[in-house]
């Protein structure tokens, strides 16, 4: 039986997260999925599945690996110069809990400035984390990014959001 | 600098074009007079439109269309414009309704785009001797719409060509796609993708059957994909579809060179043929046996021996017959050009092929994909690098006077030729000189 979460500790988790991505920490950031860990940005509102509907990303741990090497790629043409970002993580609230596995829902509100060459992109929307209880923390079995444009015209996304 | 005839057509030379043709806006303004206003521009699949009173509102040539169907049979192109003051009747992007109703003073349009309501009656236009049942209070139809196997394209000209004659033997592209399907039918599915390019709409075209840039722009994904493939599945079992699906496009230039480019008149082309970066996925048994149910075995193996890689309908349409995806081209400025991507369901497949063709769409389509932003940077560059004085001309000359006739009436050059290019450019230069209201 585990006992409901306190949203400071939610809190501090998205806040690591966030700032894991903008100091280009993948590594580490990788380490906070479980194994089969799902990375979503639906294309449309309300997408009830990243199989049969296209997505801005839908990526697990192999893509995952495949991107953050191409990341470190020395002939990565549209990431030189490389995206710098700040994630901005707010409105953090307790969607559901399971007490018997422990695994917490977390729904919060983002804002990401993407900053690349002369060009400044901003982002906003709404995070879902679906987060297993680890022994000290948390391990994201989803994370699922909800762009309020996420059904607009889009420029090429280059940063996990 | 008014432009003429004369001034455009040395614009284009046999083995290069000057650089304007990318960056002038007022050349942008005349291509979507005579290019984007001449050729048949794709629309939609009639699919988007499934029962009566369903429509799609699109563009064609950056002007607000509306299509609708008005019957099991018809399916009508208008203008979305209110015959009345003149406001797009439909804002929203597909739907479905009785009437088609202008949210500014409620004008009301039937399916066949006939005014059915004035609002304060039409009496007060009699004494211009107008009423409900004038041309000029209907929706105006787009002048020519075909339908090609459920492709519906249209022409601002009111004398487009034949469009079977017209797609030439990109015709047979949209056949093995629709083809693919156990009965023969297409549906699109799984939502669009648009995807904003800071760059002109030629570079895009130029791209889909630019057979050197592959193996350069896209190894950082395709290279990696492909060394963890291997690492990974050493035995080759296995593979999951996102490995076979990036890996070939790093593959060495001499497969790119064996998949050959074939061109065609009105700027059409298509890559690959009995080879392609799709012809390396594993087989769906379940999808194999549906085929092989539906057509049998000879046409099946004719069906799957066909393996392109990109087919363009010049100017606005690509499509992947393998992977049951289109890509269709929107310019909207002389440096801005959307890239809308569809998947297409193969009716009476199983599920399997639906969810392959939208990971594919994810992984090489969408705005946040692996390859995608890399091609989308050359073309960036290629804006910018042009804005130089280094040279006014654009080299096309590679592999020139080695092309071969193909069965199928058009030319065929070793992957790497800049045949294609050359090839668009011969269309766009007819399309741009030929004389006001000639197709």
């Amino acid at each position: 039986m585990y006992s409901t979460p306190d949203i400071r500790e939610l809190e501090d988790f998205l806040f690591l997260e966030a700032r894991l991505l903008d100091e280009k920490r993948w590594d580490e950031w990788e380490a906070l999925f479980i194994d089969d860990g799902e990375y979503w940005i639906p294309a449309t509102r309300g997408q009830p599945d990243p199989l049969h509907h296209v997505s801005i990303m839908y990526e697990k741990s192999l893509l995952r690996a495949v991107r953050l090497k191409r990341y470190r790629h020395p002939n990565a043409m549209s990431l030189q110069p490389e995206p710098q970002s700040v994630h901005l993580v707010s409105n953090v609230l307790l969607d559901a809990f399971d007490q018997d596995t422990g695994t917490v829902t977390a729904h919060s509100k983002f804002v990401v400035l993407e900053h690349r060459r002369e060009t400044t992109n901003t982002y906003g929307g709404s995070y879902t984390h679906v987060l297993d209880k680890a022994a000290d923390s948390y391990r994201i079995r989803m994370k699922k990014v909800e762009l309020v444009n996420c059904d607009g015209i889009l420029e090429s996304i280059q940063i996990y959001l | 600098m008014g432009y003429n005839s004369e001034k455009i057509a040395a614009m284009i030379r046999d083995d290069g074009v000057h650089k304007a043709v990318y960056t002038d806006p007022e050349i942008f303004d005349l291509e979507m007079e005579k290019v984007w206003g001449r050729a048949w521009i794709f629309v939609a699949h009639e699919s988007q439109v499934p029962e009566a009173g369903s429509f799609y509102s699109t563009t064609l040539a950056r002007q607000p269309v509306l299509l609708v169907r008005e019957d099991e049979e018809t399916i009508n192109l208008f203008f979305n414009r209110c015959a009345h003051k003149g406001a797009k009747v439909i804002e929203q992007e597909s739907g479905k309704s009785k009437v088609l109703r202008c949210g500014y003073h409620g004008w009301s349009y039937d399916m066949s785009g006939r005014c059915r309501h004035v609002t304060g009656g039409d009496e007060a236009y009699r004494a211009i001797g107008v009423d409900k049942s004038s041309a000029c209070m209907s929706l105006t139809k787009v002048p020519s719409v075909a339908n090609y196997r459920g492709f519906i394209f249209a022409s601002l000209s009111p004398d487009a060509p034949d469009i079977k004659t017209w797609l030439g033997a990109t015709a047979t592209s949209i056949d093995n796609m629709v083809d693919r399907s156990p009965v023969g039918r297409l549906e699109v599915t799984g939502g669009t993708l648009r995807y904003s390019h800071d760059s002109n709409w030629k570079f895009f075209v130029e791209n889909l059957n630019d057979m050197m840039h592959a193996m350069i722009a896209h190894q950082s994904s395709a290279q990696t994909a492909r060394v963890m493939g291997k690492q990974l599945f050493p035995d080759d079992k296995n593979v999951p579809s996102e490995i076979q699906i990036l890996s070939p496009f790093a593959e060495n230039t001499d497969f790119f060179e064996e998949m050959g480019v074939h061109a065609f008149e009105n700027g059409h082309s298509y890559s690959g043929g009995k080879t392609s970066i799709h012809a390396g996925y594993s087989g769906i048994p379940e999808y194999e046996e549906s085929m092989l149910n539906a057509y049998g075995k000879e046409k099946v193996e004719e069906i799957f021996s066909l393996n392109r890689h990109n087919t363009v309908v010049y100017p606005s349409f690509t499509l992947k017959g393998a992977i049951q995806t289109i890509r269709v081209v929107k310019p909207i400025s002389v440096d801005q050009t959307v890239i809308e991507s569809w998947t297409l369901r193969l009716v009476g497949a199983p599920d399997e092929m639906l969810q392959r063709s939208i990971l594919y769409c994810n992984l090489i389509n969408s705005s946040g994909n692996l390859v995608g932003p890399d091609d989308h940077e050359a073309y960036h560059r290629l804006q910018h690098g042009l804005g130089s004085d280094a040279g006014d001309w654009v080299s096309m000359g590679r592999h020139i006077g080695a092309e071969e006739p193909n069965e199928e009436g058009g030319l065929s050059a070793t992957g790497s030729s800049d045949m294609v290019f050359r090839s668009q450019f011969k269309a766009w230069k007819a399309y741009m000189t030929a004389a006001n209201g000639a197709a």
